[in-house]
């Protein structure tokens, strides 16, 4: 304390060598840091200070800052010229060094992110404000120069992992969309940064210190951990209850007052404050908001994962094709140099054709794959779904059990022969109307060359075993018989279609995939990871998420706007001891920090209630289950799967938001002339 | 010698909302211009009628306020010609506020009021409760400390303003009326502390009060008129 005071002092004498001779003389620089030109020159006639009668032309001779910061200006527009070039920067360099588009992507929006709020602090603490007509007029010059360099250049970039590309040739709506929300983001990115360099700064040195705002945001927000925990109840218990709960007290607490009064008792009824129920309400809010996301996301993340694994269980990870027609008769080395790639698990060669089925007068289209009954466990999961029958009489067809003719025991002599085995999806045996034992017909159109010109073929083969993998379209459609078989039904001679792989780790499927590609050096083998065998589904599945997330992220955004609105109550509440404040020396950054952490105590007690309430209510859905009609959704529970990273993005999301909504109310709070809060006792 | 406080044609023109049929906002010049020199350790009485300025002119001193025109030179430092953190600053350090009503922080308690100049300065918490008591135990309410303003009495509230004032030893006390809501005898108390405060610590004090036998126990009386310094 002595040290600061000795340091000011020290500032004042320096100050007083060129004042004290003639004070009229207002020689003394202002230690304004900022080269603006400002009306500071108002040389009072100090010598008639009897002239009451001329008008004061200057209101104050304080230096005012200037209503708009060039210099902020400038930094601002920086930070929007540097966060769309960081961002292509860092894009462009992930790609060089191989990553994938998504992470690529991800990492130069988080890169142009950073620019911005760095360059935007850098504004607000040399502005020393908010800079928000210094960032919104930079934002309107980034919107109106991205729309004309976007529409009219968008045809000539092509960039690998920039999704401008993509948005063009979804037509001009999309890509005007698309540059809108990459302007914003930047916008928003450089304000949240100027409101830090502010917050942080805006005193004239470097101040991160909280100590005393919290002291007093905490006391302002009055929040016992009583009150919490009933708050927490009431959320808990579906509000319904709680809300109930509380009207009940509330009428108890009637009675017994009109009963005092009665009674001429002296009966005080404690009240709970304006503020307390506004900034509740506000958590509440919140924690609604993050409730739903987090609950939405884990039960789609369930869908998505168990599509996943349905379909990776009964489909391949990745495949190995050949280039040309009916030549891929090497495949038993290929197999080999594929097993030596590090990560591969498993590969099983595979022959794959479209035929039609039919069973008496029943006819169903399906995909007949051929596989080699040895290696295919390495692969798929074929053996694990089979619900009746066998795999292994794939080879032995002899050992099948012949169908109990419905009249009695004996089956007529013709079909007692020994036939193929075929293995079908039970959904295709439910529209057949076969059973384990039965005939079935393919059918091939590509059949041979008869007297009038190419002919279906035809065989007869016998049900060996019936699977259920629970993807729908693959139990009505799949049907999978020895390779052999396959090999002569198609008359395919020795060739396969290709190698189906398996990899040791899902997630590097595709690195995995074009290392098995070095490997077979290339031409003429390609591959393809499982990613890029089902894009569309996953695709789709993942532009649901999206949309779905956007959409309930309004959830937050509305709860935000409560908070918009209790801070500003707060405020309005509080403006005598913020012109207190003032007046022991607290500085506009430091009564700022006092309402922003407020509004980020409501949302980060809200966010935490949420994520607790989301957590719980996945984990009720797992352990639980809510039971679904399997008829139709073909799955019997509703699928959840809890996810870290998505909680934690949800998390900040909120926070980022509520982050966001404390800035009006606190830059009003910030804003108040300390004279008008005092006056108004 | 440089006084503490030099003061130099000071006026305050405020611009109120237009009167009804009229479009140019009415002017009402609040301080016409007071030059006024204040030396160090100077404890002094501001009389006058209501609405002659008093408080506009405490608040322009403690930099609360911008005037029209004019200067407040303090310690040879033009006031108004420093940045928004320096006056922060000053008001921090270099002076000490009293309203009449004492404008205590609800939610905190008498030593967590008194605490508040050195938290905002960012004292250590530790440092700044020794403060605190030691200034809580100057206006005689060491026993207080852990009572919030509701649990205190006028005179009681008015003492922990004063100690919240002085917390962090400033060198100009601006007391605005801070015996305006007591009854005499607790008047009388403030009023003998603030004088022996004065002594004790040479802290230059400016008291506004109505009481004009208060304003004659003081040792220099300026008397606001119609926005000037009169007898």
């Amino acid at each position: 304390m002595r040290g600061a005071e000795a340091d000011s002092e020290g500032r004042e004498g320096e100050a007083s060598a060129s004042g004290p001779g003639s004070p009229g003389s207002t020689s003394t620089a202002p230690p304004n840091p900022t080269p603006t030109p400002t009306s500071t020159a108002t040389s009072t006639p100090t010598a008639t200070p009897t002239s009451a009668a001329t008008p004061t032309p200057t209101p104050a001779s304080t230096p005012a800052p200037p209503a708009f910061h060039l210099p902020a200006f400038g930094l601002a527009v920086l930070a929007m010229l540097g966060a769309p070039a960081a961002l292509a920067l860092v894009s462009a360099l992930l790609d060089r060094a191989g990553a994938g588009p998504d992470l690529a992507f991800r990492l130069s929006l988080v890169a142009g992110a950073l620019t911005a709020a760095a360059l935007g602090a850098l504004a607000g603490a040399v502005g020393r404000r908010v800079a928000f007509f210094e960032i919104s007029a930079a934002g309107a010059l980034l919107v109106a120069a991205l729309l004309v360099g976007g529409v009219l250049l968008a045809p000539g970039l092509r960039s690998g992992t920039l999704p401008i590309g993509a948005w063009e040739q979804q037509g001009k709506l999309v890509l005007v969309l698309g540059l809108l929300l990459v302007a914003g983001a930047i916008t928003t990115a450089a304000f949240v940064g100027s409101s830090l360099g502010f917050l942080l700064y805006g005193g004239g040195r470097f101040d991160a210190s909280l100590s005393y705002e919290l002291f007093v945001a905490r006391a302002h927000l009055q929040l016992a951990p009583r009150t919490l925990l009933g708050l927490f109840l009431v959320v808990v218990t579906g509000l319904l209850p709680g809300l109930l709960l509380a009207m009940g007290i509330s009428f108890v607490r009637a009675l017994q007052e009109r009963r005092a009064q009665a009674a001429r008792l002296p009966f005080w009824r404690p009240r709970m404050p304006a503020t307390l129920l506004m900034t509740l309400i506000s958590i509440g809010g919140v924690a609604i908001g993050v409730w739903a996301l987090t609950v939405v996301l884990s039960v789609m993340s369930g869908f998505e994962a168990d599509l996943k694994s349905k379909i990776l269980g009964a489909r391949s990870h990745g495949v190995v094709l050949k280039y040309g027609d009916n030549d891929f008769t090497e495949w038993r080395e290929v197999r080999d140099r594929v097993l030596s790639v590090p990560g591969i698990a498993g590969a099983t060669p595979f022959v794959y054709s479209e035929v039609m089925l039919s069973a008496d007068r029943q006819l169903a289209g399906a995909i007949l794959e051929g596989v080699d009954p040895a290696t295919v466990g390495t692969v798929l999961d074929l053996a694990r779904n089979v619900r009746q029958g066998d795999l292994a009489w794939l080879d032995h067809p002899e050992r099948i059990p012949l169908p109990r003719g419905t009249g009695g025991a004996e089956a007529p002599p013709a079909r007692a022969e020994v036939l193929p085995g075929l293995v079908i999806g039970q959904e295709l045996a439910r529209s057949l109307r076969v059973f384990v034992g039965d005939v079935v017909n393919v059918i091939s159109p590509l059949g041979d060359l008869g007297p009038a010109g190419p002919q279906p073929r035809s065989r007869a083969f016998r049900v060996a075993a019936i699977f259920y993998c629970g993807m729908y379209e693959y139990d009505s459609k799949f049907a999978y018989l020895g390779l052999a078989d396959a090999q002569r039904f198609l008359a395919t001679g020795d060739s396969v279609t290709g190698l189906e792989l398996r990899v040791k780790d899902l997630d590097s499927a595709r690195p995995v995939v074009r290392r098995v590609l070095a490997h077979l050096e290339g031409y003429p083998y390609r591959v393809k990871d499982w990613g890029e065998l089902n894009r569309n589904l996953f695709a789709a599945l993942n532009m649901e998420k999206v949309v779905m997330a956007v959409i309930l992220g309004f959830i937050v955004l509305v709860a935000s706007f409560t908070i918009v609105a209790t801070l500003v109550m707060q405020v309005l509440d509080k403006r005598r001891e913020i012109a207190v404040l003032r007046s022991m020396g607290a500085g506009t950054p430091s009564i700022m920090k006092i309402f922003v952490a407020e509004g980020l105590g409501i949302g980060a007690i809200g966010t935490a209630f949420g994520l607790l309430l989301g957590f719980g209510t996945c984990l009720f859905i797992d352990k639980v289950g809510i039971p679904l009609d399997p008829e139709v959704y073909y799955i019997s529970n509703l699928p959840v799967r809890l996810s870290g990273v998505e909680f934690l993005l949800v998390a900040l999301l909120s926070l980022a938001i509520s982050y966001l909504a404390t800035l009006y109310p606190a830059t009003k709070a910030a804003r108040l002339e300390p004279v008008e809060g005092l006056r108004g006792e | 010698m440089e006084p503490l406080l030099r003061i130099r044609g000071l006026c305050k023109t405020y611009l109120m909302a237009p009167e009804a049929g009229a479009r140019q906002p009415r002017r009402v010049e609040v301080l016409r211009g007071i030059d006024l020199d204040i030396g160090a350790g100077e404890l002094l009485a501001l009389t006058g009628p209501s609405g002659s300025g008093k408080s506009t002119f405490l608040n322009l001193v403690g930099a609360l306020d911008a005037p029209s025109s004019g200067e407040v030179w303090f310690e040879g430092r033009d006031l108004f010609a420093l940045d928004e953190a320096a006056l922060a600053e000053f008001r921090n350090a270099a002076v000490g506020f009293i309203f009449q009503s004492h404008h205590l922080l609800p939610e905190f308690t008498a030593l967590e009021n008194a605490m508040m100049p050195a938290l905002i300065r960012r004292v250590a918490r530790p440092e700044a409760r020794r403060a605190a008591r030691e200034m809580l135990a100057l206006v005689g309410l060491a026993d207080r400390a852990e009572h919030r303003p509701g649990e205190l009495s006028g005179g009681e509230q008015q003492r922990v303003a004063l100690a919240r004032a002085l917390a962090l030893r400033p060198r100009l006390l601006l007391a605005d009326e801070p015996t305006g809501n007591l009854d005499p005898a607790t008047a009388d108390g403030i009023h003998g502390l603030l004088a022996a405060i004065n002594g004790q610590l040479g802290v230059t004090a400016i008291v506004v009060t109505h009481n004009e036998r208060l304003a004659q126990a003081l040792p220099r009386r300026l008397r606001l008129q119609g926005g000037r310094l009169g007898g």
